[in-house]
């Protein structure tokens, strides 16, 4: 039975910048879509639907890292009216692509390269961070996009209270379900051992390397894969740029400590 | 020296919005803003390889990720001289044409069709279209099923790589994908009626210029290596850069772009009007049908257009599948990457995307890409601006929201910038004296009257630039003056530019108004030929930075004398140049 709008769960799904692929991911479970917005108010969806409502929410999914000062306000707007805030997909969760640039002076420098010295009318840039260096994030889904399973499962845990229940190993616990061999083991490049699992070792399935889209699994051996792939006669700065390429800013202390060790 | 030049980050989609000032009877400064951060994509690309190029670059965006995963993937081939075998060719053409479907199918019923049915969205919609909705969801799910196969997964796969694919699909799902698209087709032409039909308003209707990529062998298609413009022109894809001529404008993180300094577009439309004649099959006979001039000048018929491509994309999927099936899975090509560069072109489902890279020592050293929609954005400023300008002289005011969202949602700019961007704003009264206060301060401006003294108030930007001349104010030009073409702010740098002249705007006589110069080039019946002249010297900087102050004439009958609140007016903007 269909439930009135007052009896559910108030809903709101926001982009700050990244590529929208989580928000389309969500529009892209056909089947489940009608039932998401049936067991729940969807307030706002800007990929969805017109008439949003910015009010008191439940839960507050937010996709895209922090990039301009409008965003900035926008995402403590949203912690205010929210009671849960899930970052998704790993723009949100860790600052994405964009946030590679670690260092503010590098990356006023290519601010500078691509918009010369512009003004900017409409709102104040600045350097590309996850949402939790803002905000409080009470749950975190990551992706690139997020997975629709793991989605559907949180959505629904959520809904009824529950911490979601991710997968906390890395991808290569999923590459072994799949009985795929070891791309190491043939001396390419994979970041399967230090990579989120969750998207089902999908590049390893088509015999490509994991590039790390999910980002960095929780107490990943990032001294032992950088070891690793040295071993395997990479070089340094190789290593080095593929790792931090979807890791964000979960990579910056290993990247830091990383300087001195340079042979 | 380093090239001091705006490399140029591409992505957009996601937040954006337009708006358009009215100010009294005339709009003004339409502005399409993309609110979305800068990411400084292209940036991030140097000193990767290219292969990590390839996998994050789709990341720009997830709507048409496959088209940027293709354009790199061209781009990186021609620089590193790898030519892929013909099946890679046919299965990379069927995951684009996935990607087609699946972002027209969605534009065009979910997003476009709310607003020609008269509901607020799609799920209202689906009360009166109850099928349609149901059958066109399936059909994007279809779609979303071949970019699956062939890239990995929904959004951002890594199967398509360079020189190949990771793997190849089975016979039995290649067969699968053929008779699920046959399934379809009478569904899809009833679809191209539906859209063709729709009454789309007559307002705006203008000419443009349109631009995609020149398919090979006379043929209908998304890629190529050349791209032609619907003025017969055709440039080789290297030359991109004549066509996009890329500038940074103040109100978005999306460059725009111009051609001979005009707005131009790119799209479904532009495709169907530069190559709709090479259409065969039920797309052909549906072009015959339905095409007319006013596709040529009326951007809401994009959506028209994006159905004919559906047709065209479904005749194709069989065919493609069947020279598939005759070939065996080629290895991925190997290369070796050194110095070289190289640039790929492909028809994205919302208009032509480029992608340009050099590489030095085997890394990513420059990259170039530039999207659709900001090479849309000019067009949809010049549209919204006419859509809203006659829409406000018909006393429509109430409409120009609506129209002008639905000229924005024709381009198809994005699936989350199209929902929920207009506004209009109101521009304050006497706001001509903050905004002349406002140029002043920034730098001296140089003063153009213009006008003819023997037609009454006509004389008004005469009559003023000779009273600031007698102030001893530097820099004051008569028209006339400058017959001899010299043009001042040709050697003064880019100081902004300030014409005088009496200015029909439709309002009480003596009123003054400070409006920029393309406003005037664009709207109104000039009845000199002093500013096209030296509108068409300017470049497009100077044209940005040039504004008219515009006093409205009580009458320009024959005589010498200026009326009583022209008079008055001149005296009130002398004051203010005083200040």
């Amino acid at each position: 039975m269909e439930k009135e709008n007052n009896d559910k769960l108030k809903i709101g799904i926001y982009e700050l910048t990244g590529c929208a692929g989580d928000a389309l991911l969500i529009l892209d479970c056909e089947k489940e879509l009608v039932d998401i917005f049936n067991a729940a108010d969807i307030q706002s969806f800007l990929m969805a639907k017109s008439d949003n409502i910015d009010e008191e929410l439940d839960i507050a999914l937010v996709e895209g890292s922090v990039s301009t000062e409008r965003e900035k306000e926008e995402l403590l707007d949203i912690r205010k009216r929210a009671k849960t805030v899930v970052a998704i997909g790993i723009c949100s969760c860790f600052g994405g692509i964009q946030a590679a640039f670690l260092d503010q002076k590098e990356w006023e420098k290519n601010f500078k390269k691509v918009y010369g010295d512009a003004k900017m009318t409409h709102t104040k840039p600045v350097q590309s961070k996850p949402i939790d260096a803002y905000i409080k994030v009470d749950y975190y889904l990551p992706g690139c996009p997020i997975g629709k399973e793991q989605f559907l499962s949180t959505f629904n845990r959520i809904l009824r209270g529950n911490p979601p229940d991710l997968y906390r190993f890395p991808v290569c616990v999923e590459c072994k379900w799949n009985e795929n061999d070891c791309l190491l083991n043939k001396d390419i490049p994979c970041l399967g051992p230090i990579t989120r699992a969750g998207c089902g070792s999908i590049c390893i399935n088509h015999n490509l390397p994991c590039v790390g889209c999910w980002g960095l699994v929780e107490e990943a051996n990032l001294t032992s894969e950088f070891q690793l792939l040295q071993e395997k006669g990479f070089d340094y700065d190789f290593i080095k740029k593929k790792m931090a390429n979807f890791s964000g800013t979960g990579i910056a202390d290993f990247l830091g400590n990383l300087k001195g060790d340079k042979k | 020296m380093k090239r001091i030049s705006v490399e140029h980050l591409a992505r957009v989609e996601g937040s954006g919005g337009i708006s358009a000032t009215i100010d009294g009877n005339v709009v003004t400064d339409v502005k399409f803003s993309i609110y979305e951060g800068p990411r400084l994509v292209e940036r991030l690309t140097v000193g990767k390889t290219p292969e990590e190029v390839v996998n994050i670059v789709p990341r720009i965006c997830a709507i048409c990720s496959i088209s940027h995963k293709y354009a790199a993937l061209r781009a990186m081939e021609n620089a590193l001289s790898i030519k892929v075998p013909s099946k890679v060719s046919l299965f990379r053409e069927l995951m684009h044409l996935g990607e087609m479907i699946e972002s027209h199918s969605l534009h065009i019923y979910y997003l476009a069709l709310p607003d020609y049915a008269g509901f607020p969205n799609v799920i209202a919609m689906a009360s009166k279209f109850e099928l349609e909705v149901k059958i066109a969801l399936e059909m994007k799910e279809f779609a979303n099923h071949i970019m699956k196969t062939a890239s990995g997964r929904y959004i951002h796969g890594e199967n398509p790589v360079i020189g190949g694919f990771g793997k190849f699909p089975a016979r039995e799902e290649l067969l699968w994908i053929k008779s699920r698209a046959i399934q379809f087709m009478p569904f899809v032409l009833k679809t191209v009626s539906l859209f063709c039909e729709l009454d789309y308003p007559d307002c705006p209707e203008e000419d443009t210029v349109y631009a995609c990529c020149h398919p090979y062998q006379n043929k209908y298609g998304l890629a190529g290596d050349e791209i032609i413009l619907s003025t017969g022109e055709i440039l080789n894809k290297d030359d991109y850069k004549s066509l996009t001529n890329e500038f940074v404008v103040s109100h978005s993180y999306a460059k725009h772009s111009r051609y001979k300094e005009k707005p131009y577009s790119v799209g479904a439309l532009a495709r169907v009007n530069n190559l709709g004649e090479r259409l065969k099959g039920e797309a052909g006979k549906m072009y015959k049908k339905y095409f007319n001039r006013r596709w040529q000048r009326n951007p809401l018929f994009n959506n028209a257009a994006q159905a004919l491509e559906l047709l065209h994309a479904f005749e194709r999927i069989p065919k493609v599948v069947d020279k598939m099936l005759k070939l065996s899975d080629p290895a991925i090509v190997k290369y070796n990457a050194k110095e070289s560069k190289g640039t790929g072109i492909v028809e994205a489902p919302r208009g032509l995307l480029v992608h340009s890279y050099e590489i030095s020592d085997g890394l990513i050293s420059y990259t170039d890409i530039i999207t659709p929609t900001a090479q849309n954005a000019e067009d949809i400023e010049r549209y919204c601006s006419i859509a809203a300008q006659k829409l406000l002289e018909a006393g429509d005011k109430d409409k120009i929201k609506d129209r002008m969202e639905l000229v924005v949602r024709a381009y198809d700019p994005c699936i989350s910038c199209s929902a929920h961007m207009a506004e209009v704003k109101k521009a304050p009264t006497e706001d001509w004296k903050t905004k002349l206060a406002e140029i002043k301060e920034t730098a001296s401006p140089i003063f153009v009257g213009v006008g003819k003294r023997n037609r009454s108030d006509d004389g008004a930007g005469i009559e003023l630039a000779l009273e600031l001349k007698k102030l001893g104010v530097s820099d004051v030009y008569l028209e006339s003056e400058l017959e001899d073409y010299k043009i001042p702010w040709k050697y003064k740098g880019s100081r902004p530019l300030i014409f005088f002249d009496a200015v029909d705007f439709r309002e009480s006589p003596g009123k003054v108004t400070f409006l920029p110069l393309s406003y005037i080039m664009n709207n109104t019946r000039l009845s000199h030929m002093f500013l096209p002249f030296a509108s068409m010297q300017m470049k497009y900087k100077h044209l940005k930075n040039a504004y008219m102050l515009g006093i409205q004439p009580e009458s320009i009958e024959e005589g010498t004398k200026i009326s009583r609140p022209v008079h008055q007016a001149i005296i009130k903007v002398l004051k203010e140049m005083k200040n």
